[in-house]
């Protein structure tokens, strides 16, 4: 029994060793979905005809394309791809895309080949490709463009697309350099999907021609986070498991884009971000901080945004792009809390462009606040202004100037010794960001859990805490919470600088928005003297009074923590009130906040 | 035991399939012209001569009626360096003799086109290659001995041939005369890496 086993076994391994070997079916075209034939794997297959290369080649009787091409060419004018980011001059397919689009095109039949007679063409399941992914339509301006030359004259236009030298080891381009499908496809290998000739994880296919700057270490280059749980397409099947994998087709489609212009996966922006950044694939919510009472909204307009708009001239809107570049953006660095933050760029905002405090367009925001410039500042679009003050400013750019009278330091210090409430690590001399100020009430930075970054608040107008402007508001720490995450509350209401704060601030309940004005007052509009320590008056709290002088409202500045006011506010009326608090007093020298004799 | 039985009956089951279709040959082939006055009956007679010193080459005894050399040499360097296995072909099947090769689609004559591997066929249809070295060395064709080690294709002197793929006897039986079937593009996946 035992020989009669070693026998069979024996038999049985010889029998499959001299079997032929089984060709790798993946790396050819034989049942490929390109193996038409009517044993191929596909459901568009013909009923009769057994031979594979019929439907594209014939050894005689081809047309006089060089591939013993079996097909008429389409005489379809297609509609190509445009976008404003585009340097290159895309013209109508030629050559081999033809070839590939005698079918692809949905137009042709497929059964219909050179070598038979018009008469008795090959009988398929299906006349012409049926619609789905493989049906490229007569309409290509929602494909990735082909027929433009790939030379060197594209690639010193476009700084992110790399020479056609680099590029053509790997992806052939065609004899005048210009691009095919078969630059992308190998119509004989399967070996990895769709015909590809090399692989498209981590978006290997696309950065052999586009050099997105920033991409090596963006997060979206590198996350290993699943892309399950999306919430705008939850059932779309992406081809790889993790965003890294995925790479650009996470909100790329290389073909049948549903936005056309840079082939987006979605018709409006911002569902390209918040498909994963719904606290479902990404690690923080966005979508829930956007919908806050006051938020740059990105669902609020579409098709509005352009990566190559003007500042200046562009429509209002806020979407994702505007303050993200997604091909560069990184994560925060680990440790960094409010106030050492400094005022550079963070991960996420590398590589956006912004308006600089002077006024110039840049394509890298260096700063924080030139992004929020583009908008904020000299654009029509920035918003309009929700108090009245005796001087008024919608350009923020201008509030901001270094050489202004008083400022909120941004966009660079500002060296007031009157400051005298500042909590560590903030003293004279730190620089701030807009989002010092400007952020989620639930940012990370801030306390909370959520993600930082001015997306949305419920404190209006997009605050990080609550900051009360309403008249008669009664003093607490959660009142001018904003205010007091720098300025010392109790040396606020120890009347440390103005010697008057606890009277205003607690006992009369007038807001600080009363007489400051957060921003600053631009140098075009007061000086010092008027408009020191971000004086500028509410118009709807404080009213102007009889002076010698006149009817007016005005704030001088007499010298170190000393001025007076004349103003009618809350009924008292004020005509050259003078206030001082010159000389050290017992907080400030307890805190070292004062340097003796130190003046503006 | 019994298990070895069955393999070995399969395994015969399995040559005689294999050998069991057996070829028709040139008899009654579209290539058996001895119905034709012109023949005398004779099926060979159209490309052969029957003694040595009447053939104008050695082998394989080549009527010398069949000029080689017509039409094919003009200016065009890919014929005239193909073998007889492709100039004795066209001696007919420039489409003045034979039928066309394709119900509906009349070849006249075998030119150049601009791309240097290819043949027009007069009417700006291309036909496959011929008279050309095989790539031996190139990653889209397998190797020679890939392609011989089958023993349908023939590549003479190394080089393609029309009997490269057409056996004018007609010994496998497979449509256009063909050295095989061509079902699943056996035929051109012989030497095509595709």
């Amino acid at each position: 029994m035992r020989r009669q086993i070693i026998t069979i076994c024996g038999l049985t391994i010889l029998s499959l060793l001299t079997m032929p070997p089984r060709s790798r079916a993946d790396e050819s075209v034989v049942n490929s979905p390109h193996d038409l034939s009517a044993r191929g794997p596909g459901p568009v297959r013909a009923i009769h005809e057994n031979e594979i290369c019929i439907f594209c080649h014939t050894p005689h009787n081809g047309a006089p394309q060089t591939p013993l091409w079996n097909r008429e060419n389409p005489r379809t004018h297609y509609r190509i791809y445009r976008s404003s980011t585009v340097d290159a001059r895309i013209d109508q397919p030629t050559g081999p895309s033809k070839m590939c689009l005698s079918c692809h095109d949905g137009s042709m039949a497929l059964g219909n080949v050179l070598s038979r007679p018009l008469t008795h063409p090959i009988m398929m399941t299906a006349r012409t490709i049926p619609p789905g992914t493989a049906d490229l339509s007569n309409d290509l301006s929602d494909d990735h463009p082909i027929g433009f030359r790939y030379d060197r004259a594209l690639s010193n236009a476009d700084p992110q697309i790399r020479p056609p030298e680099v590029i053509s080891a790997t992806l052939p381009l065609g004899v005048h350099q210009e691009m095919h499908c078969t630059t992308c496809h190998d119509p004989h290998n399967n070996e990895r999907g769709d015909f590809l000739r090399i692989s498209d994880q981590m978006s290997t296919m696309c950065i052999t021609c586009h050099d997105l700057k920033g991409w090596s270490h963006a997060s979206h280059a590198n996350s290993g986070k699943r892309t399950t749980g999306r919430t705008v397409d939850p059932t779309e099947r992406l081809k790889y498991a993790t965003v890294a994998d995925n790479g650009c087709i996470n909100c790329h489609k290389i073909h049948s884009a549903n936005e056309r212009e840079r082939l987006l996966r979605f018709r409006r922006e911002e569902d390209g971000c918040l498909n994963c950044h719904s606290g479902t694939v990404a690690s923080f919510n966005i979508a829930s901080d956007i919908r806050k009472r006051s938020s740059h909204d990105p669902t609020r307009r579409t098709k509005v945004h352009d990566p190559v708009e003007n500042a200046l001239t562009m429509r209002r809107h806020s979407e994702c792009a505007d303050c993200h570049n997604p091909h560069a953006a990184a994560p925060n660095p680990i440790g960094l809390v409010r106030g050492t933050l400094g005022p550079l760029v963070k991960g996420p905002n590398l590589r956006v462009s912004g308006i600089t405090i002077s006024g110039r367009e840049i394509d890298h925001s260096n700063f924080t606040y030139e992004m929020c410039l583009k908008c904020h500042a000299d654009g029509v679009a920035r918003p309009r202004l929700t108090t009245t003050r005796q001087v008024s400013q919608t350009n923020t750019r201008l509030e901001f100037q270094t050489s202004n009278p008083s400022f909120h330091p941004i966009a660079g210090p500002r060296r007031n010794a009157d400051v005298v409430s500042l909590l560590s690590p903030l003293r004279v001399g730190s620089v701030i960001t807009c989002t010092d100020c400007h952020n989620s009430d639930t940012a990370r930075a801030f306390g909370g859990s959520g993600p930082n970054g001015p997306h949305g608040s419920i404190f209006e107008p997009l605050l990080a805490r609550n900051y009360s402007t309403d008249d008669f508001t009664t003093e607490s720490a959660q009142a001018y919470a904003l205010c007091y995450g720098c300025h010392n509350r109790d040396s606020i209401l120890g009347d440390d600088s103005f010697s008057r704060h606890r009277r205003h601030i607690v006992d009369i309940r007038t807001p600080c928005s009363a007489c400051h004005d957060a921003h600053g007052i631009y140098r075009g509009q007061g000086n010092s003297v008027n408009h020191g320590s971000l004086i500028n008056f509410d118009m709807s709290i404080v009213q102007s009074a009889d002076s010698p002088a006149g009817r007016r409202i005005a704030y001088e500045d007499t010298g170190r923590l000393a001025g007076n006011c004349t103003l009618t506010c809350h009924g008292f009326t004020h005509v050259s009130l003078p206030y001082s608090n010159a000389g050290p007093r017992k907080t400030a020298l307890k805190s070292g906040k004062i340097s003796r004799g130190g003046r503006r | 035991m019994i298990g070895a039985k069955v393999l070995l009956v399969s395994a015969a089951v399995m040559c005689l399939a294999l050998t069991g279709l057996a070829s028709s040959g040139i008899e009654g082939s579209k290539h058996d012209f001895s119905s034709q006055d012109w023949s005398g009956g004779d099926k060979c007679a159209a490309c052969h001569v029957t003694k040595k010193e009447d053939a104008p080459s050695n082998a394989p005894l080549w009527n010398p009626k069949a000029d080689l050399k017509k039409r094919f040499n003009h200016q065009d360097n890919q014929v005239s360096r193909s073998g007889d296995g492709t100039r004795i072909c066209l001696q007919c099947h420039d489409g003045t003799i034979a039928k066309p090769i394709v119900p509906g689609v009349k070849t006249t004559r075998f030119v150049h086109t601009k791309h240097p591997q290819t043949f027009t066929t007069g009417h700006g249809r291309s036909d496959h290659p011929v008279g050309v070295i095989y790539p031996a060395f190139s990653d889209k064709f397998h190797p020679t001995t890939t392609v011989l080690s089958k023993g349908t294709v023939l590549l003479p002197h190394g080089r393609v041939e029309c009997t490269s793929c057409h056996d004018p006897h007609n010994q496998s039986d497979a449509p256009y005369m063909l050295v095989q079937s061509n079902a699943r593009s056996a035929l051109c996946l012989t030497c095509h890496k595709k």
